[in-house]
């Protein structure tokens, strides 16, 4: 004998927003979204093994930095009697600033391009209230496309000399092409002060965009290698910053040594190796801090995609069990009514 | 940057800008600006060529300390393309107009010219 009653079913109140479309279409969608977290995790775990390449080449670069330094040193004393002075080094009124701009080549790497224009972009408006002409050089895809296509309208004094593409790690060939076109620039007076805006390596969570006076050289002082160091650290990826400061290898020098050429051409040759060096440096350093947004982009891209896709699955089940419910009620319906009948 | 350390039995040829200078162990230390050129090493019975793109070096306590722009060694170029690459320097410099083109294609030839004779150097 059957109860008379019919089952009450509270409504259950929905703990997230209701997923409007098929159960064959939830599960294309849970199939796609775990597709991509597949993709994000690769990317990451490509761009943590390339933070450790762009850190060895920072490494490699640093004996000849440090001999560099060294020598320029040891040449700058000797020359401090008399008043020696080479095209790089003379500093006269600025009327024009030129600023060399490294952005990627790729997206997917966070507010990394975003962050290096906009700082481009605040010291442009500086330069037009001091009413100081600005002339951009270009580096990476990204900038380049910014600068074609966005600068002119609200900035039509910005000149873009040219633009400059590198793809992939950078050489010293590449630098060495940066430093031809800032040193003709600087040399036939086009410009009278050059700057370098690049994102400079802090962490492997965080960059800090930059700005580093190019030309007129300064004075060389001690050079003070700040290296990262990629790190197992309780089993998740780390970074150490230490900073090294290079051992003197001009203190074993004669005091006797002589120079083959007249000391000013001995500095004209060594300067440009400086200045190549120092957009060397300021290259690698958005290499690495570009590999490391993007490491940092693609997990919390990887994280987002895991979430998603348990949710996803919670709502397809969710509506597969509400589906037999359904048809069960339909059941327990039907034999009632038959019941009745009896 | 490129060392050559051994006391005994070691021999360099510089390019500097006032012409080639030898260097055999217990050299006078100098410093020296490194022209467009070649270096030649001898070293335990074998001599070592490259092509230096300008720079400087160091000759110090039986040490030599190069720092280039860019070097490349003979082995490392390819005979063809530095052939080619110097034809057509050769033709920019026929075609370059006003100061700085021809500075700059002077320049490419003076580069490409090195690349082909540290390939075909006599030893």
């Amino acid at each position: 004998m059957f109860s008379l009653s019919k089952p009450i079913l509270s409504p259950v109140r929905p703990t997230l927003p209701p997923v409007r479309c098929g159960s064959r279409e939830l599960r294309e969608r849970i199939k796609t979204v775990q597709t991509t977290q597949k993709i994000t995790e690769a990317m990451k775990l490509i761009s943590a093994a390339r933070v450790r390449r762009a850190q060895e080449a920072v490494v490699s670069g640093r004996p000849f930095s440090s001999n560099l330094a060294a020598m320029l040193n040891d040449i700058t004393q000797r020359l401090q009697n008399d008043d020696v002075s080479t095209p790089l080094t003379h500093a006269r009124p600025v009327r024009t600033v030129a600023l060399v701009v490294v952005t990627a080549d790729r997206g997917l790497c966070g507010g990394f391009n975003k962050s290096v224009i906009r700082k481009a972009l605040v010291r442009i408006e500086e330069l037009e209230k001091l009413n100081l002409g600005c002339v951009v050089i270009s580096v990476g895809k990204k900038g380049n496309s910014f600068f074609t296509h966005s600068i002119n309208k609200k900035h039509p004094f910005v000149k873009v000399d040219s633009f400059i593409e590198i793809g992939g790690f950078p050489t010293a060939k590449e630098a060495q092409v940066i430093a031809d076109d800032v040193f003709s620039l600087f040399v036939s007076e086009e410009v009278d002060k050059v700057e370098l805006v690049y994102a400079k390596f802090v962490s492997l969570v965080r960059f800090e965009p930059v700005i580093q006076n190019l030309l007129p050289l300064g004075e060389v002082c001690d050079v003070k290698d700040e290296i990262f160091r990629l790190s197992s650290k309780e089993g998740k990826l780390a970074v150490e910053r230490d900073v090294v400061k290079l051992k003197k290898e001009g203190e074993m020098c004669f005091p006797l040594m002589e120079f083959e050429q007249d000391p000013v051409m001995i500095l004209d040759a060594m300067l440009p190796l400086y200045l190549n060096s120092q957009v060397l440096r300021g290259l690698q350093e958005s290499m690495a801090s570009e590999l490391a947004a993007r490491m940092v982009a693609m997990s919390n891209a990887t994280d987002n995609a895991v979430d998603l896709s348990k949710r996803l699955s919670v709502e397809y089940n969710r509506e597969r069990q509400a589906k037999i419910t359904g048809e069960l009620l339909e059941i327990v319906a039907g034999a009632e009514a038959l019941a009745e009948n009896d | 940057i490129r060392e050559a350390r051994d006391y005994d039995h070691w021999r360099s040829c510089l390019s500097t800008n006032s012409g080639q200078i030898g260097v055999l162990p217990n050299h006078a230390p100098i410093a020296t600006v490194i022209d467009i050129g070649i270096l030649r090493i001898h070293l335990k019975d074998q001599w070592l060529t490259m092509a230096l793109m300008g720079g400087f070096a160091r000759i110090n306590n039986n040490e030599i300390i190069v720092l280039v722009n860019d070097a490349e060694k003979d082995s490392d170029i390819d005979p063809q393309d530095a052939q080619q690459t110097l034809e057509i320097a050769k033709a920019n410099l026929n075609k370059a107009e006003g100061k700085r083109q021809t500075i700059e294609a002077n320049l490419a030839l003076r580069r490409a010219r090195t690349r082909v004779e540290a390939i075909n150097v006599i030893s």
